[in-house]
Formats: C-alpha cells, sequence, structure tokens
C-alpha cells in the first residue's frame, strides 16, 4: 500500500491520514519545497482552478482558510438611512445592502478603526435615492430597486487616485417599491475580512479536493467493460477495442458504485498530496489575487510566529 | 373518451376543485351561514308569545271594565346587510374586519325583528276580540356576531382585489369571529348523538346485568335531552327471575317495562309480547320475558298502570285522577319525546319501547355485541352554528322576560307599552360577546359555567396553524379520567380525523382536527324526506300489522322509528339514487343495516361526512371526460364543478355510518386489479386524504415512525414564517416573520390547497448527518455562522403593546408627557423618547423600561398634594426587550376611549440555544455556530449549514426524514419540485436512481474534508438539502439570571418569574446538598441572616408578640400587663413572623417560648 493514498474500498475508506509533519516523512524542506508543483488547470473570470501537488494537507487548508476568511475586501458597513417607506424594514434592507458586492480593490485602502471618521483613505461612500412612481398613463417606475441603483460618492481626490467604484453586479435586487415609495441612504463601504463578517468574504467559496487515482486491478474486456463503463454517470470509464480503459479519472465523485457489486476490477484511491483547488470569488478580487493575497497572508502569519518563536528562543529561561 | 378511466394523478384535479369551492374552513362558514338563515328565525318565532295581564285596578265608584290582556308576538327577524358599529357620538358605520382588529371594536351586525302588539279584550259572554293590533317593524333587539367570510360579511362576494384594498389577508378564509378585536374561534365540540339506542353491558356491583338507553330529543323543541333507559337485573343465584325494568325522566324509582306498555294501553300480555319479540318462534326471547310478565301481574289495567306510575313521581299528596293525570302527561311529553309529543303518542311509543326491550333481550341472548360507546358513527359535533343556537336561544329567553315585566310595569301603572323601552338590546349583545370573549359558554340559573374553552383566540403563528385551529374539535369532560379508550384511535376515525395531529399529554386523543376533506352536515328539511319514505311505500307504524314486522326491514328516520318497509333493497337503492341524482340533499345518510333488518336515514346535523368516488361493477363513473371538463376555467359555462359532480352521481359524501355499509377500495388500482373478487361500492379519492392540516405539511409521513408525525404536527404550529399576506398592517400582540420564508423542496400535493407554497414557514437549510467537534449531541445542532451571516433563518419579532385612556366611570386620564412637577410616582424610565403627543415616535430605537405610552390620572382629593394633581400610569417597554418602532396607532374605541397600540420590532439573528426543526419532530437547538472555513465542506466546496448528530436517527426511526433529504437533493440538482406525498408509488430505489444519474453516490453520500485540519473525512457523510422550520422558542426570550432585587411586599421574599426580574428558587433538594455537604452554618446564614431575618420581640410568660419601642426603649405585652420585664428579642424569617400573625387572625395562638441556652 502506498503511503501517499488513500483507498476507498466497498465499505470503508483505508490511509485516509497525512502525513502531519515534514521530519517525520523523512522528507527535508528543501526536498519539499523542490517537490512542490502547481498547475493552473482552468481559469476564468469568476473562478480557477489549480493543481496544488506536493503539499500537505495543513499546508493546503490553511490557505483554504485564508481565503475564505482572511483575505480582506470592502463592503458596505455604515448606513445612513434618511428615508424608507418601502414594506422593506429598516434592519432587513441594511443586511441586504451589506451582502452586494463591491469592485473595489482592497488593497487601496486601509483598515478603520472604529473611533477613526470616514475619509478618503478608508472608506467609499455611495448614495442610494430610489422613488417609484406611477405615470400618467398608469405605468409604473421605479418599481425595483437595483444594486446598479448605487451612485458613487467620491470623497475629495478619491477619484483622480482610484478611478471608478460600483458593484460588481448591477441586477441585484435590493427591494422592490409600489407607486409613492421610497428609499434614500448613504452608504459607506469598509474594509474588512471574513471572520468578522462573511460580507467581506472574497470567496463564495474555496475549497479543495484530492485527486482520484482510478487504476483498473485487471483487464476488462467485453460486456463487463460495457456494464462499467454504464455504471459510472460521470463518464470515468470508457470502452476502446473492446477493453474498458479509465478516461476521466477527475470526473471521478467517489459514489463508489463500480465497486459495490464486485470491487475485482477497480481500484479508487486518492493521492494525499494532489489537491485540486477550486476558488470562486465574488468578484471584488480576481481569484488569481484571491489566492496571491491568501499566501501572503499565510507568509506573514508565519513570519509572525517566527519572530514569536525567535524572541522566546531569546528570552532567557528563569 | 365518455368512459375512460382515470388515473390518481386525475384525482388531484378533483381535489383541487373540491378546495377551490369549498376552502378549508367551509364547516364553520356553513354553519353559521345556516344559524343566520334558518336558526334565529325559527328560535324567534318558537318563542311563546309575551302575554300581558294587566293588575286589575279597583277603583271606587268605576264600574268593572271588561278583561283586557296584551299579546306581543315577534315575526320575522332581519339582518342589518352588514356590520354596523355605532360610534360613541351616534353616528352609525358599516366596519370591516381590519377595522374591528385594529380599532378593538366588535365585527357584528344588527338584528331587527319585526314586533306584533294585539290587545284582546274579553267581553263577559261574548268571548275574545281582537281590538287593537299594531305591527312594529325592524326592532333593534341586539348585535349578533358575524363569522368574517361568510355570507353575512361585508367581504362576502368581494373580489380577491378588492379584498386586498380592504387591507384583508389574501389567503385567509375567514371562519372566526372578532370580539372587542380580537379573533375568536368557536372550537367544535364533541357530543354523544341524541336519539341513538345503545346496549351497554354492566357488571357485578350494579343491580342490572344490561341497560339499554337513550338520550331523547325532539327535532324542534330544543328541551335539554331526556334520559330513557331500560334495565334487565342480573341473574341472582338464587331465584333464575331477570327482570325488564324502565327508568322514566322525573319517576324516582324503576318501573317494570310491562307496567309502562299497560299506561300505554296495552294491556294484554299477547300485545305486549308482540310489541317486543317480532319472531312469534323466538321461545328464547319469549323466556326471558316471561319473569317480567308475572312481575306486573298484580297490574291489570291502563288505570292502574298509570297510577303505579303517577304515584313514583313528584306528585306528593294528589288524588289519584291527578296522578293518573300527571302520568299521562309524563308519558305523553317527557318519555321519548323525539318519537312523539302528540297526543296519539301510544303506538309509535309502545313501538319504540318494544323495540329497545328487542335490543336489550338480543344482546342478552347474546345475539348482539354491546354497542361501542367511541363509535364516531354516535358522535355529532357542535360547530359555531349550534353553539351559537344554544346560546341566542338562552338569551332570547332572557330577553323576552325582561321584555315583559317592563311591560307588565308600564301596563300596570296605566302607561301604553312602549316596545322600544321595554326592549333590552344589550342583554343579548353584550350575552353574546361575552360568551364569545371568554369562551364560556351557557350559564346556568346559579351562574354556573357549563363549557369554558369553547371560544379560543386565534393562534396566528404561522399560517397553517390558524388553519389548523379552525379545523380542531374538542371532547369535553373526563380530561382528567384516566379512562384511555376514547383517546383512542378509533377504526372510525378513517378519513374524517386526523390520526397524527393530537396534542401530547392531558389533552391526548381528547382534541383531535378534522382531516382535510371533512365536511360537516348542516340539518336539512326533513319533512320532504319523510313524505318521500311515505311514497316509497313505507309502512307507518301506527297502520302496520304486527306479524309483519319479522320479516320487514324496519325504517328509522332520525333515531325515530317511523315504519316497516317489505322491500328493504328497493328502498334503499332508490333513496341512494334520489340522493346521487340531486333530489336528496347530499348530506342524508342512508344506511342499511342487514343483520338487524333495519335502514337508517340521517338528516341531522354535525355529523363528518367526506367525499368518496361512486363506484359500480367496479368501475368508478368519473371518467376521464368529466375530468377535462372540471379542467376548464371556472368561469366556463361548460366548465364541471365539485358541487355538479355530486349531483351527476359521479361522487358522494359519506359519514361514519353510512361508510361502514360501503367498500371502498384505497386507490383506483385497487379497485382494478381486485377482478370480480369483490364488489367495491366506492373508491378512495386519494388516501393521503386522511390525513389534517398539519400532518399534510410532512413529506413522506408514511415512512416515519407515528409519534414522530405526532410531535412535528404539535412543532409545525410553533413554526415561524409567514403568517399572513397583510402581516405589516395588522397590529397582534406577538408575532414572528421570517426574512426569508422558503417554499419546500419537498412538497406534498395537499400543501397547495393550504397555500403552503405562498405563505411558507422555513428554509432549505443544507444538512449534514455527522458528528463533529461533539457541538451537536443530545439534539443540538451546529449551525453555519456564514450562512447566518448571510441571512440564513432571520426573523423579524413583532410585539404590539396597547392601552386605553379611560375617561368613563369617574376615571380621567390622559396622554401626555407626564409633568415632574405636578406628577406623582413617575417611572425610572427614559421619557425623552416620547412625542408631544404622549405617544412614542415610530422609528425611535428603544431597550428595556423606556417609556412608549405617557399616560397620567387625575389623583383624587385624598392622594393630591397642593403641587402634585396627577399619577403618572405610563406605560414601560418590557424591560428584557429592545427593539424599533415599527408603527403607532391613537384612535377611538365603540365607548368613545381614546387608546393606543404600539407595534415594537425586533431582529431575532439565530444564535447558541435556538431552537429548530425539521418536518419530521427532529427538533433541537443550536450548539455552537462555526463559520464557513471550520465546516466540512465537500469536493464542490459546499458545506453545510446545520450539521445534526446521527444519534438522532436510530432510536426514533423517522426514515421520511432521510428520504427528504434524498429527493430534496434531486429536485435541487434537476430546479424541480420534489414530491413527498404519502401512499405513492414512489420508492427509495427510484429517487436513489434518479440521483445516482446526475453524479452522485446514489444514497446521498460525499466525500468530505474537515474544515479544521484539512484532512479527508474518514467516512463519507449523509448530505443534502431538508427543510427545516425555526420554532419561537428562542434564548433571548428565556434567559435570566438575578443577584438581588425586589421582594414582595407581603412575604418579603423575592419576586417569581423573568417578567419581574424575580429570583431563582433554592429549593429544598438545594438545601438537602447544603446540609449533605455539612455546610448548615452557610445555609443559615444564606438563607436566614442574609435574607429576611426579622427582629420581634415576644412576652416570656404568653409567648405571643410583644409590643415594643426601641427609641424609648420601652416593651410591653398588654395582655399579660407585663412591662419590661420578661420581654425577649428573637430573630426569625418575616415569612414565619408573616405566617404566626395570619394564624393569629384566624384564632389559632402560636406561642414562642424562649430561654437563653
Amino acid at each position: 500500500m502506498d503511503a501517499n493514498t488513500a483507498y476507498l474500498t466497498q465499505n470503508t475508506p483505508e490511509n485516509v491520514h497525512t502525513v502531519e509533519h515534514p521530519l517525520s516523512g523523512g522528507k527535508t524542506l528543501e526536498e519539499i519545497l523542490s517537490n512542490i508543483e502547481m498547475t493552473i488547470i482552468e481559469e476564468k473570470e469568476e473562478h480557477l482552478i489549480i493543481d496544488l501537488v506536493g503539499i500537505e494537507a495543513p499546508i493546503a487548508n490553511a490557505l483554504r482558510r485564508i481565503m475564505l476568511s482572511e483575505v480582506p475586501t470592502m463592503a458596505i458597513e455604515d448606513i445612513n438611512l434618511w428615508q424608507n417607506t418601502s414594506v422593506i424594514p429598516d434592519e432587513v434592507l441594511a443586511h441586504r445592502i451589506g451582502l452586494i458586492p463591491i469592485d473595489a480593490d482592497p488593497r487601496l485602502f486601509k483598515f478603520k478603526h472604529p473611533n477613526e471618521e470616514h475619509s478618503s483613505e478608508n472608506c467609499i461612500c455611495f448614495k442610494l435615492h430610489a422613488v417609484c412612481r406611477r405615470l400618467e398613463d398608469g405605468s409604473i417606475v421605479g418599481d425595483k430597486v437595483m444594486s446598479g441603483d448605487l451612485q458613487w460618492q467620491p470623497f475629495p481626490n478619491q477619484q483622480e487616485r482610484f478611478g471608478h467604484f460600483k458593484p460588481v453586479h448591477d441586477d441585484i435586487i435590493i427591494a422592490k417599491l409600489g407607486p409613492g415609495q421610497e428609499i434614500e441612504a448613504e452608504l459607506f463601504c469598509e474594509k474588512g475580512i471574513g471572520a468578522t463578517h462573511t460580507k467581506w468574504s472574497p470567496v463564495c467559496t474555496a475549497s479543495y479536493r484530492l485527486a482520484p487515482k482510478i487504476t483498473l486491478k485487471k483487464e476488462i474486456a467485453g460486456e463487463n467493460a460495457i456494464n462499467l463503463k454504464n455504471k459510472c454517470p460521470m463518464g470515468v470509464f470508457d470502452v476502446k477495442k473492446g477493453k474498458a480503459v479509465v478516461k476521466n479519472p477527475r470526473n471521478c465523485t467517489s459514489c463508489r458504485e463500480c465497486i459495490r457489486e464486485d470491487d475485482s476490477m477497480v481500484s479508487l484511491a486518492k493521492v494525499k498530496d494532489h489537491f485540486i483547488f477550486t476558488i470562486e470569488t465574488t468578484g471584488a478580487l480576481s481569484p488569481r489575487d484571491i489566492f496571491r493575497e491568501a499566501i501572503k497572508e499565510l507568509r506573514d502569519k508565519a513570519a509572525f510566529w517566527l519572530d514569536k518563536i525567535n524572541i522566546y528562543k531569546r528570552t532567557p529561561k528563569s | 373518451m365518455e368512459d375512460e378511466e382515470i388515473s390518481q394523478e386525475d384525482a388531484w384535479v378533483v381535489i383541487s376543485e373540491y378546495f377551490k369551492e369549498n376552502g378549508l374552513v367551509s364547516q364553520q362558514l356553513s354553519s353559521f351561514n345556516h344559524f343566520i338563515l334558518h336558526t334565529i328565525q325559527e328560535i324567534i318565532e318558537d318563542s311563546a308569545e309575551i302575554t300581558i295581564i294587566p293588575e286589575r285596578q279597583y277603583r271606587p265608584g268605576e264600574r268593572q271594565q271588561q278583561e283586557l290582556r296584551y299579546v306581543i308576538s315577534f315575526k320575522q327577524a332581519t339582518l342589518g346587510a352588514r356590520p354596523v358599529l355605532k360610534e360613541q357620538d351616534g353616528s352609525s358605520n358599516l366596519i370591516f374586519p381590519h377595522e374591528a382588529r385594529l380599532r378593538n371594536l366588535t365585527y357584528a351586525s344588527n338584528l331587527l325583528v319585526d314586533v306584533q302588539k294585539q290587545s284582546i279584550v274579553n267581553y263577559e259572554g261574548r268571548g275574545e276580540h281582537v281590538e287593537g293590533e299594531e305591527e312594529q317593524k325592524g326592532v333593534f333587539i341586539g348585535r349578533i356576531p358575524i363569522m368574517v367570510r361568510s355570507n353575512y360579511c361585508a367581504l362576502s362576494n368581494k373580489t380577491e382585489k378588492e379584498r386586498i384594498t380592504y387591507k384583508e389577508c389574501v389567503f385567509d378564509q375567514g371562519g372566526y369571529f372578532i370580539i372587542n378585536g380580537k379573533e375568536k374561534v368557536l372550537v367544535a365540540q364533541e357530543k354523544m348523538a341524541n336519539n341513538f339506542v345503545y346496549v351497554f353491558h354492566r357488571s357485578q356491583p350494579s343491580k342490572y346485568s344490561w341497560v339499554a338507553e337513550i338520550r331523547s330529543q325532539n327535532e324542534s323543541s330544543n328541551k335539554v335531552p331526556s334520559q330513557f333507559s331500560i334495565r334487565l337485573t342480573h341473574k341472582v343465584k338464587s331465584s333464575h327471575e331477570q327482570v325488564i325494568r324502565a327508568n322514566l325522566p322525573y319517576i324516582k324509582s324503576d318501573v317494570p317495562v310491562v307496567i309502562l306498555f299497560r299506561a300505554m294501553g296495552f294491556v294484554a300480555d299477547k300485545d305486549i309480547i308482540s310489541h317486543i319479540c317480532y319472531d312469534a318462534a323466538d321461545v328464547r326471547m319469549m323466556e326471558l320475558l316471561k319473569p317480567s310478565l308475572e312481575e306486573a301481574f298484580v297490574i291489570p289495567s291502563q288505570e292502574v298502570a298509570l297510577d303505579f306510575i303517577g304515584r313514583r313521581g313528584n306528585s306528593v299528596g294528589a288524588s289519584q285522577e291527578q296522578r293518573i293525570i300527571y302520568a299521562k302527561d309524563l308519558l305523553q311529553k317527557e318519555m321519548l319525546p323525539h318519537v312523539s309529543v302528540s297526543a296519539e303518542y301510544e303506538t309509535k311509543k309502545a313501538f319504540f319501547v318494544g323495540y329497545m326491550v328487542h335490543r336489550l333481550c338480543n344482546a342478552a341472548l347474546g345475539r348482539n355485541k354491546e354497542d361501542d360507546r367511541d363509535h364516531y358513527g354516535k358522535k355529532r359535533l357542535d360547530l359555531a352554528g349550534s353553539l351559537l343556537a344554544n346560546l341566542f336561544r338562552q338569551l332570547f329567553r332572557r330577553f323576552t322576560k325582561t321584555a315583559q315585566e317592563v311591560m307588565k310595569k308600564q301596563v300596570d301603572s296605566q302607561h301604553d307599552i312602549n316596545l322600544v323601552a321595554a326592549v333590552k338590546e344589550h342583554i343579548i349583545t353584550s350575552g353574546l360577546r361575552y360568551a364569545l370573549a371568554t369562551g364560556n359558554w351557557m350559564q346556568d340559573k346559579t351562574g354556573a359555567v357549563s363549557k369554558t374553552g369553547v371560544s379560543q383566540v386565534l393562534s396566528r403563528l404561522t399560517f397553517s396553524s390558524s388553519l389548523s385551529h379552525l379545523r380542531r374539535l374538542n371532547t369535553p369532560l373526563q380530561k382528567q379520567g384516566k379512562l384511555t379508550k376514547p383517546r383512542q384511535l378509533h377504526n372510525t376515525h378513517w378519513g374524517m380525523i386526523c390520526p397524527a395531529e393530537t396534542p401530547e399529554g392531558q389533552a391526548c386523543g381528547l382534541v383531535k382536527n378534522l382531516t382535510l376533506m371533512a365536511h360537516i352536515s348542516v340539518s336539512c328539511n326533513s319533512s320532504q324526506l319523510q313524505r318521500m319514505l311515505e311514497e316509497l311505500n313505507t309502512e307507518n307504524l301506527v297502520e302496520l300489522s304486527v306479524k309483519n314486522i319479522h320479516d320487514r326491514t324496519k325504517v328509522f328516520f332520525n333515531g325515530s322509528w317511523i315504519g316497516i318497509h317489505g322491500d328493504a333493497e328497493y328502498l334503499v337503492k332508490t333513496l341512494v339514487n334520489c340522493r346521487r341524482g340531486g333530489m336528496l340533499p347530499k348530506q342524508v345518510s342512508i344506511v342499511r343495516d342487514i343483520p338487524n333488518k333495519e335502514i337508517r336515514i340521517y338528516s341531522d346535523s354535525g355529523r363528518i361526512q367526506r367525499p368518496v368516488f361512486i363506484a359500480e361493477n367496479n368501475k368508478i363513473k368519473m371518467s376521464r371526460y368529466y375530468i377535462e371538463q372540471m379542467k376548464l376555467p371556472r368561469e366556463r359555462p361548460d366548465h364541471l364543478s365539485f358541487d355538479k359532480c355530486t349531483e351527476l352521481g359521479l361522487i358522494e359524501f359519506l359519514d361514519t355510518e353510512e361508510e361502514e355499509t360501503s367498500l371502498i377500495a384505497m386507490t383506483m388500482k385497487e379497485l382494478n386489479e381486485g377482478g370480480n373478487k369483490y364488489h367495491y361500492t366506492h373508491c378512495e379519492i386519494h388516501p393521503s386524504m386522511i390525513l389534517g392540516v398539519c400532518a399534510s405539511i410532512i413529506p413522506f409521513p408514511d415512512h416515519n415512525q407515528s409519534p414522530r408525525n405526532t410531535y412535528q404536527s404539535a412543532m409545525g404550529k410553533q413554526a415561524m414564517g409567514i403568517y399572513t399576506s397583510n402581516y405589516q398592517l395588522r397590529m397582534d400582540t406577538l408575532a414572528h416573520v421570517l426574512y426569508y420564508a422558503q417554499k419546500p423542496l419537498v412538497m406534498t400535493r395537499a400543501m397547495e390547497f393550504m397555500y403552503f407554497k405562498e405563505l411558507p414557514s422555513g428554509c432549505n437549510a443544507v444538512v449534514a448527518i455527522a458528528c463533529y467537534t461533539g457541538y451537536n449531541q443530545e439534539d443540538s445542532v451546529i449551525m453555519n455562522q456564514s450562512s447566518i451571516d448571510r441571512g440564513f433563518f432571520r426573523s423579524i419579532f413583532y410585539r404590539t403593546y396597547e392601552n386605553q385612556a379611560k375617561t368613563i366611570g369617574g376615571a380621567d386620564e390622559e396622554f401626555h408627557i407626564p409633568a415632574k412637577e405636578t406628577t406623582v410616582g413617575t417611572r425610572d424610565g427614559c421619557y425623552d423618547k416620547l412625542d408631544v403627543d404622549g405617544l412614542i415616535i415610530p422609528g425611535q430605537r428603544v431597550s428595556g423600561d423606556d417609556v412608549i405610552i405617557g399616560k397620567t390620572a387625575a389623583l383624587n382629593a385624598f392622594g393630591a398634594t397642593n403641587r402634585q394633581t396627577r399619577k403618572d400610569v405610563s406605560i414601560c417597554l418590557r424591560h428584557s426587550e429592545s427593539g424599533i418602532i415599527d408603527s403607532v396607532l391613537l384612535t377611538v374605541d365603540d365607548l368613545g376611549h381614546k387608546f393606543a397600540k404600539i407595534k415594537m420590532r425586533s431582529i431575532r439573528i439565530p444564535q447558541i440555544g435556538d431552537k429548530f426543526a425539521s418536518r419530521h419532530g427532529q427538533k433541537g437547538t443550536i450548539g455552537q455556530t462555526f463559520r464557513q472555513e471550520d465546516l466540512p465542506f465537500s469536493k464542490q466546496g459546499i458545506s453545510p449549514d446545520i450539521i445534526v448528530n446521527p444519534h438522532a436517527i436510530p432510536s426514533r426511526m423517522t426514515i421520511g426524514h432521510l428520504i427528504e433529504c434524498l429527493a430534496s437533493k434531486v429536485a435541487c440538482l434537476r430546479g424541480e419540485e420534489g414530491d413527498g406525498t404519502p401512499f405513492q408509488s414512489v420508492t427509495v430505489e427510484d429517487i436513489s436512481r434518479d440521483l445516482h444519474a446526475l453524479g452522485y453516490q446514489l444514497r446521498g453520500n460525499e466525500v468530505m474534508y474537515n474544515g479544521h485540519t484539512g484532512n479527508r473525512l474518514a467516512s463519507q457523510i449523509f448530505f443534502g438539502p431538508t427543510y427545516y422550520q425555526r420554532l419561537k422558542h428562542m434564548v433571548d426570550d428565556k434567559i435570566h439570571s438575578r443577584a438581588r432585587g425586589q421582594v414582595q411586599s407581603l412575604t418579603r421574599q423575592p419576586t417569581e418569574g423573568r417578567s419581574r426580574d424575580g429570583g431563582l428558587r433554592f429549593g429544598e433538594m438545594e438545601r438537602d446538598c447544603m446540609i449533605s455537604h455539612g455546610a448548615a452554618r452557610f445555609l443559615k446564614e444564606r438563607l436566614f441572616e442574609a435574607s429576611d431575618a426579622y427582629r420581634v420581640h415576644v412576652c416570656e410568660n404568653c409567648g405571643l408578640f410583644a409590643i415594643a419601642n426601641l427609641d424609648r426603649n420601652m416593651f410591653q405585652c398588654k395582655q399579660c400587663k407585663n412591662k419590661n420585664t420578661r420581654i425577649s428579642q428573637i430573630f426569625i424569617p418575616y415569612a414565619c413572623k408573616l405566617l404566626f400573625q395570619e394564624l393569629m387572625a384566624m384564632h389559632i395562638a402560636p406561642r414562642l417560648h424562649t430561654s437563653i441556652s
């Protein structure tokens, strides 16, 4: 059995644990570092799939956790609600507005201290004024308040420095109004992290999975091969020249249907140091930037602790 | 097409048509409509006319006048077209329900009656003459509360759009009353049916072995049902004599039946026997009757028999003739009034008594079994209509009595009769209002209430809880009784009463709920039916020959025996065909009891009925053709309505009794597959219709252990969602509204009719059933904090405070900001948030103890000092709550009092300790919240919203929960609605196959990774969406602690309860702990010295409390004349001192004897 592979059997997964410490694996840091491999599998505007090979779960997980909750973004935190005659109570409206993703690079801003004023350094201000009216011909205008209705109110010299800010999407419905109803508000974005409130999380989700390793234990041909192919709805197997082959191992969902009745044909396994990362952004940062920021954050953390350890080492023991 | 068979799917077209036509509260509405349309008029007409005979005036010198009397009678009654309100300023306004709710008004209409006054003069010797006759039209006699959305409601015939403009909920179906602004439901009351003969066995300590009982009540009169029973004595070992006796109303001792027969004029033994034993060859029954005949041998004639009965009645000291007349009267009017109360009663009653004896003998001979007390066919339900009728009858009687007294006084004081002054309309108005407001129904002469809790405040927690409340039944009495039988589910409940929905605990099985399609009959005109029976050659009892009874079939109508018929088959068939053709009302039930040779026909009110498909030759009469017609839009003239189906003989309503004589196929498949093995008469429309409102919300209930469905039925009522569509306009004292209520991924078909999609009460949560960190043990759950941040299960809580500025009856209250200088007793809270009118400003953020209504009352002369003239009676917010003022209403009630309602809103975000439940009786509180990065995630990066502990599953066997999850997963991936309707052919295998085809593990398990460590979890996790409900129990409403605080002024012990910032009881078990720890001194210090120690002085002579003046150092005991000597100072708990004083107040002297140790 390969230590680096977790096996799926009919009843239970085997050998799932990771080697927790580089030293216990008998590898040196250099070996590990030189073995790390990273490939971008797919990169789109909204998501990124990367293969990370050669690291272990704690590192991969640290990256994932940082992406979820510690990479900062800008989100609406304070609202001055001047008028709200809609059916939505103020608190609900405020909560909805808070969740709108803002297309602004958080790296341009500073964190705002609780007793600090809103300024061009730490804040983006939007204005929202929506009125619904019934026109003379009976038609109703302005019955939907959309995120596109947010208007940027730049602080002095913000425009020159940063260009333009707006919500990521223009078509998020904030509220619906009836004729005569009105919402007027001033919204202030602040820089924050997902651990405080999820609205600051830069990702919808960031996760990884282990790369599947599927092998045929023996040669499968004829009807058995066709059966095997049909068993998998994800198209992992195919039949070529009358013989079964593993065509798309990455599609495997570990449903174990192929080994449920007979486990003598296929071996299902996972490579324990091969992580397939998927990062889906909310739109404020590109997924690539999120990943990069996460690595930076991890490095800072490491540096921080290294510092601490060094201080501890240097302090004389009493 | 005409006779193409229909599928189970088509049945839903029929069901949907039924609900479109009837809604879910039709029983309430039809009962109330019947009350207004018929019963009120009947009661008014039945009431005796008022006769007023002026007291004779003897005046010297005047000749004796002719005898004059006045007769007042009540004629046509009319109800005002719409509910009105008479304002305090005298103007009358039409009102709508919403205004009544907001202004605390009673939603009622005026009842007007035409009153006729006749003056009749009796000239001596020349007979009576009607001198003057005048009729006063439309005299106002009282206000009748109107059921919302009945035919007499302002909303009747209003379209959905119009109802919205009247600020009503779009989905509200009415069925309740509005009394003083509160919505009141009249809960149906279950009772034993009248006019039924029951035969029961009694065991030894009783004198009798078998009893045949009846509670007889005449249809038209409304007296208390009169009890009548026939009893058979026990076999005594010494003699084999078993005699049969009758128990008559008002007669103190039992009368031998034979004497009863003789008293009715059937003297000869042979005559008597022929009325009892229809089969002349039945030797065993004759034998049984023999001792009874012998016993009555001494009473040879009718007179003697009547005298025998009369002697045992309330006729002390009466002559023989009087006794005979008394007995005759009793037999005519009091005994078995449902058979007849007319003068020619003998034959009919003799036959009926004979029938009862016959039943008794059959049971005693072991031919028939004892009757089943819990059989639902023998139960009747009193709905709003009949409950109101009973109350109205009582009030109207009181009303006429008062009117009579007033008019008598008017006449006697030489005035003309003034009707308007005599009519005291408040008797009926306030009588009805009182009963509906308190639920205390019907008071007897002493003022004791006979029934309580009849009228209840409509539950408005969730829409389904309101619906369920409107379909509730209550069984009065025996609440504490340990008898289990009436609480158990009976076979005859099938299809009528929900098997799952009943409370747990004391009222278990006594409070029931109607199934979705159950309907309750209202009484219909019986004379037409009786005429029909006669036309169909039913031999009348008076004319029939006794010999024929044995061979022919007895015909009963509403419990009374009206005749016999030679061809039962023909009679039943014709009647049933008449009903199916619409010639007879569909509520009539026709029961053929073949073994007992009886046909029983019922047309009375309060029977539960349900619709079923009619089958003939094992084929459903409903066909594709009709279904297609039904699918047409309702406006089309060729649209087939549900009501029409009953007239076309496609569907009929069966009641419990008739159901028992029918063979009903469960499904259409069963009907077809059965071949000719069975001859089905009917087919169920759909078996899932055996469930009630709350149980219909459960998906796959047929896969759950039954108590779990019961638990969910109770919990569904505490779930929050959107309880009506007009909640923003209403001012309910308490309300919860979910931010983002979702319709469930897996629905049941029945939910559609309860508008669950439109007014849902929960969210589709992604649920993992897993052990993770251990924070979900013992029915707690782990919740995703990131989901909560995004709005998962957030809710709004509304509370309305209400107050009145009383200005009537000496009170002088006023809303304004109390001025500190002139007001005494100002509150500690903050007055700054009040507006100039004394009411808080909408949009204000308020927290505990803030004043929200500023109000003062005038101080009376004693309390007023020269500066301070008013007392502060302001209303503060509850001190444990905080929120934002949502809306403020200032208005005037019907008495002209100014009054205010203030609605506060606060946001409730799920937190540790809040309660949640799935739809399968699986409830739990949040044990921990984790952010997304700490939760396990699947290969797609999905992390659960809720993690439930797997230990919740095996012992509770809620398989439905798992199937719901699986089906939801499929539904979610496909983007469709899942179907969780019970008793359908979907299997777990089917769902699994679909799921696997979508690329998932076929049982819904998924590979997951630990969020903390990043490792792959050792086992796969059952993972998928499940519909969860947030229940109203939240920690923020319960959290409470106190270190020190207020005490009660009487006992000086801490106050009780969270709302009063009360203490937490250190009870005897806690005390025991301290003692067993050996910490007795600690105990004394905490519970006595640091608590309520009180110094008293005790006289050493008498041991009673002495007078102590510590300032002057004077001590004395007046009784002992003991001054300054022999007085001890002791410390006792204040409660102890209080006890001693209370004992002394009741002449018990507790003495304290002191000694110095």
